[in-house]
């Protein structure tokens, strides 16, 4: 399994319009393709996840995520803010880098986890926050990932 | 979306959420990488399925919870047709409705709740 696969470039959002952690949840929920009463449902969803504490792991990283029963596959989003969230991260700084991940209750394949834990150990690595200040257009993401071997 | 289903459906979502806190796997990212307090969530989590559920109309709410007793899925998704909580294909009549989702339905076989995906 390979991260890109899940990147679709509309879904690389390299100068979100965002000024708050949750339009930034909105405008990459929005990347999904869904209705809008789904968009609604899965926005409240990722907003009791954070509830329950906040995805910003550090270092301008965050990875909001959640199961919900509006998706029918697993969908993964990228925005930057380069100009930072306030996102209540783990090191209370800004935010510039979200990853989304949503997926749906059953999956046949089971990616969530393997996915959410390779974009976490993805947003670890020292270099990384540099790096993805630095591309820009979305096939220089999916580079980075494959140059990542991610 | 009838809004007693919309309601079913996060009731459904969060029980997920709350599900993958007590996953192995999901517990060790979440306590490790976000820095969740574990048991915290799960009770969060449980005060807010039960305030939603108390939102539910109570012949809704009394199903939602024979269902909730008896098994960790009370909403299915259907699916090309297919009732994904049991694998039983739904009516054609039922599946093909224009007003899918306008109103609270639940599968003939399993009792699932109904939720038309697409």
């Amino acid at each position: 399994m390979q991260l890109r696969e899940f990147f679709v470039p509309s879904a690389i959002k390299l100068d979100l319009a965002a000024e708050t952690k949750d339009e930034a949840l909105k405008e990459l929920v929005s990347c999904m393709g869904l209705d809008g009463k789904s968009e609604g449902i899965l926005y409240k969803m990722l907003k009791r996840r954070e509830n329950l504490g906040s995805t910003g792991i550090g270092r301008g990283i965050a990875i909001p995520h959640c199961r919900s029963l509006v998706v029918t596959r697993l969908r993964v989003a990228f925005g930057r803010k380069l100009s930072g969230l306030d996102f209540k991260a783990i090191d209370e700084k800004p935010v510039r880098y979200v990853f989304l991940i949503v997926a749906p209750p059953l999956e046949v394949s089971n990616q969530y986890l393997p996915v959410l834990g390779r974009i976490a150990q993805f947003g670890k690595e020292a270099d990384v926050p540099d790096l993805l200040a630095e591309i820009s257009s979305p096939e220089q993401f999916i580079e980075l990932l494959d140059a990542k071997d991610l | 979306m009838d809004q007693q289903l919309e309601l079913l459906l996060e009731i459904q979502d969060l029980r997920m959420q709350r599900r993958g806190l007590t996953d192995g796997t999901l517990t060790d990212l979440e306590a490790e990488v976000f820095d969740i307090k574990i048991e915290d969530a799960i009770r969060s989590l449980d005060e807010k399925v039960e305030e939603l559920a108390q939102r539910l109309t109570r012949g809704i709410r009394e199903r939602y919870r024979r269902i909730a007793d008896k098994a960790p899925r009370v909403v299915a998704p259907v699916i090309n047709g297919i009732c994904y909580g049991c694998f039983v294909a739904v009516s054609t009549a039922r599946a093909s409705e224009a007003d899918r989702n306008l109103r609270v339905e639940s599968c003939e076989y399993c009792g699932c709740f109904l939720y038309h995906v697409g």
